[in-house]
């Protein structure tokens, strides 16, 4: 078994000087027609290899293309095991055929991300963890839970606080959630007209005098969590936090979240952020690269990866 | 025409118009725009179920989002029971990748565009710089050794040699994407290709389903029969070795006589030397602003387009360029002839070379008119005197730019319409290699 490499990671270096490794030279470019080209600066020969790509918003078609050219790239340079590292999952929310005709987009990713050769894909908090089913290779879909749990027991009140669900979607997500803290759970129902818009919310169960932490897998334009803090306050909560797994926060997300009632904004940093952090107070990361480290880690020694579905690392 | 829709990307809606009007049909409706947070979405507003699907694509603008759309596209005709899918592409995806991965010596084509005669294309990639912001700051020396190496803002000829400068003496392996981009199409759903102009015909063999590539020869043919005057006594010729087969193919049908421009390349300085200066700048303690700032005398960007034939300049000591000229075309009408422009490097280049051989007037013909980056403005300082181009490529924007000198542009759509036709039919297509349209 050849020394284990890393291709390539556009921002996470923490995470790589976690694992005591570097990365593999690579040069990307991007001609002037806008096509990508991409080559390795030494050999990967027999080489365990993991391509990190942190895709947020915006771009997510160059880093798509990228990733799968990298991806057979790899593998015509004869490695070993390609293993494609995509904490937040690309085109996950279209896993379904939710209208005549609408593409299963998620399932295209999985076709393209197989016949590029990519050999196992880690992930974290799919949006349906039924999307690991779209793939002929394994996927581990780990959980940003255990560090989520971590951060509401060191940072926040946990006695006064109950967990809510901002759809019925996301419900079993925050049960799950309360039951660790043995917390109270409500939920707020939905009904939604377009993609990205929010309209009439109800509330089910009881939030009064509490803080009430807002989980989700995904924060996009902030809509919704906008909305949901507003409602629970009208309810009487004492003040609302959210607790998203991917920090997208696209379109007007940083001017919604500053306007809104929402006390505190917290993402992982499965999506990069940074100069989003500069822009607004009311963010806050949790690292979740110690919990893809050490996925990373085990899987290169073939050890159990189950253990990290309950536990954080460090 | 029975059980037939044809749906456009947003690459080239006013081709699919044409090809559809030729057709008598009515474009497919298709809802194409993004999500908020930059993902794809499609929604096509007319059944697919049991129909002989028709998509238009073609691979310029943004491309990446073209194909990635593309493919959703197809995915999505597939899982609605779509009978047959086919993808219409004029301008084929990454299909410069096969060929132009590397010269003889293994140096990218990145590498070989630094030490070109004419100004380079400013990167249009605005978000690199950024990145490299980010990567920079790591706190470990091993670390920001490698970044500099893997620097992807710095797209000059040092950077290239720095990556293949490794000490285990190991040549920078290449992405080819033509097999990936080929697997990505049909295990998204696709069942047929039709294309035109291949810049690798060698890229049909990389499909596992049948790939058509239509030929712009004829429409060429037909121009220059008829709007060149006197072309008997014109020349035609290749602006390099690569499209000398094409150029020679379109003057032995009309009988035309024929010329070729060679590029050679030779070494001036002792590469060794040269890397152990890279060495020194690419230092960890040394910031990558330092880099860029050393990497800039190298950047073939100040001179004039004129010095082609003979540039010998001191700036340029890496690699000395010499084109030079196979054939007669003192006080000719030239016709380059070349299958893409996209830079505009070559043609440019060729052009002005060809004025200082005495050309009298030299028309351009490019299938596919891509002209990314600066290339317009490339384009009205050349020696060129009249561009002949097709609408593989949405040329709307470059015709408005392109006001002080003439610019022709083909129609393919007839072409691809009739194929589209033939298709559905069942006829055969070889007809369309030689038309006399």
């Amino acid at each position: 078994m050849g020394i284990q490499k890393f291709v390539f990671c556009f921002h996470n270096v923490e995470l790589i000087l976690s694992l005591g490794l570097s990365l593999t030279p690579v040069d990307i470019k991007r001609d002037s027609n806008k096509e990508v080209s991409f080559s390795i600066g030494e050999s990967i020969r027999d080489e365990d290899i993991y391509i990190i790509m942190q895709i947020g918003s915006g771009i997510v078609n160059d880093k798509v293309l990228e990733l799968l050219i990298m991806i057979n790239a790899c593998k015509t340079a004869s490695a070993r095991r390609i293993t494609a590292v995509l904490p937040n999952f690309p085109y996950a929310r279209q896993d379904r055929k939710d209208k005549s005709r609408a593409p299963i987009t998620a399932k295209l990713m999985a076709d393209m991300l197989t016949s590029a050769g990519c050999d196992h894909v880690i992930t974290m908090d799919l949006h349906a963890s039924q999307i690991q089913g779209f793939f002929d290779v394994p996927v581990d879909n780990l959980y940003a839970e255990p560090s989520v749990v971590r951060y509401i027991r060191e940072k926040l009140d946990v006695n006064n606080a109950i967990i809510v669900s901002p759809d019925a979607g996301g419900a079993k997500r925050a049960a799950g959630l309360a039951d660790r803290l043995d917390l109270n759970f409500a939920l707020i129902h939905k009904e939604r007209a377009r993609a990205n818009e929010v309209s009439r919310m109800v509330l089910v169960g009881d939030v009064t005098g509490k803080t009430c932490i807002i989980v989700d897998d995904m924060a996009d334009t902030c809509g919704t969590l906008a909305k949901a803090a507003e409602v629970l306050l009208e309810n009487g909560a004492k003040e609302v936090i959210a607790i998203v797994t991917h920090g997208i926060l696209s379109g007007n997300a940083i001017a919604n979240i500053n306007k809104s009632k929402l006390e505190r904004v917290v993402c992982t940093n499965t999506v990069p952020f940074e100069e989003k952090l500069k822009l607004c107070p009311k963010l806050d990361t949790i690292d979740v690269s110690g919990v893809l480290a050490e996925a990373i880690r085990r899987l290169h020694n073939g050890e159990s990866i189950s253990f990290l579905f309950r536990n954080a690392p460090y | 025409m029975r059980d037939i829709i044809v749906f456009s990307g947003s690459s080239n809606p006013e081709l699919t118009d044409r090809i559809c009007r030729n057709l008598g049909l009515p474009p497919g409706k298709v809802e194409l725009k993004k999500f908020a947070n930059g993902e794809t979405s499609v929604h096509f507003g007319d059944s697919v179920r049991e129909k002989d699907v028709f998509i238009v694509q073609s691979g310029a603008g943004h491309v990446n989002d073209l194909f990635m759309q593309l493919l959703i596209m197809i995915s999505a005709c597939k899982m609605a029971s779509a009978k047959k899918i086919t993808v219409v592409c004029p301008l084929f995806f990454y299909s410069r990748q096969v060929e132009s991965q590397a010269s003889k010596r293994g140096v990218p084509r990145g590498a070989q565009h630094r030490g070109s005669k004419v100004p380079d294309s400013v990167p249009q990639s605005p978000k690199l710089p950024s990145r490299a912001n980010v990567r920079d700051p790591s706190p470990k020396s091993v670390l920001s050794q490698r970044a500099v190496s893997t620097h992807s803002s710095l797209k000059t000829l040092h950077t290239n040699e720095a990556s293949i400068a490794n000490p285990t003496g190991y040549r920078s392996w290449i992405a080819q994407s033509g097999t990936l981009i080929a697997n990505l199409l049909t295990s998204a759903g696709a069942n047929h290709i039709i294309t035109m102009d291949l810049h690798d015909a060698q890229f049909q063999g990389f499909f596992d389903i049948p790939v058509d590539n239509l030929l712009s020869k004829p429409l060429f043919q037909h121009y220059i029969t008829n709007y060149v005057p006197n072309y008997k006594d014109c020349v035609i010729v290749s602006p390099d070795a690569g499209g000398a087969k094409r150029a020679a193919a379109l003057a032995d049908t009309l009988c035309m006589p024929f010329a070729l421009i060679h590029k050679e390349r030779r070494q001036k300085v002792d590469t060794a030397q040269a890397q152990s200066e890279l060495m020194v700048h690419s230092n960890p303690s040394t910031s990558s602003l330092n880099s860029i700032s050393f990497a800039t005398p190298g950047f073939p960007g100040r001179r004039s387009p004129s010095s082609a034939s003979n540039g010998h300049s001191a700036a340029d000591q890496q690699y000395v360029a010499t084109t030079m000229l196979v054939g007669d075309v003192q006080d000719k009408v030239c016709v380059v002839v070349d299958d893409l422009a996209d830079t505009c490097n070559t043609i440019t280049r060729a052009a002005s070379l060809l004025k200082d051989q005495g050309a009298k007037y030299v028309y351009a013909l490019i299938t596919h008119g891509i002209f990314s980056g600066d290339a317009m403005r490339k384009l009205k300082e050349s020696q060129i005197d009249k561009i002949i181009t097709t609408n593989s490529v949405d040329q709307a924007a470059h015709v408005a730019e392109l006001d002080a000198k003439e610019m022709v542009i083909l129609d393919v759509s007839r072409i691809l319409s009739e194929a589209i036709r033939r298709i559905n039919n069942g006829e055969s297509v070889s007809m369309l290699y030689d038309h006399g349209w």
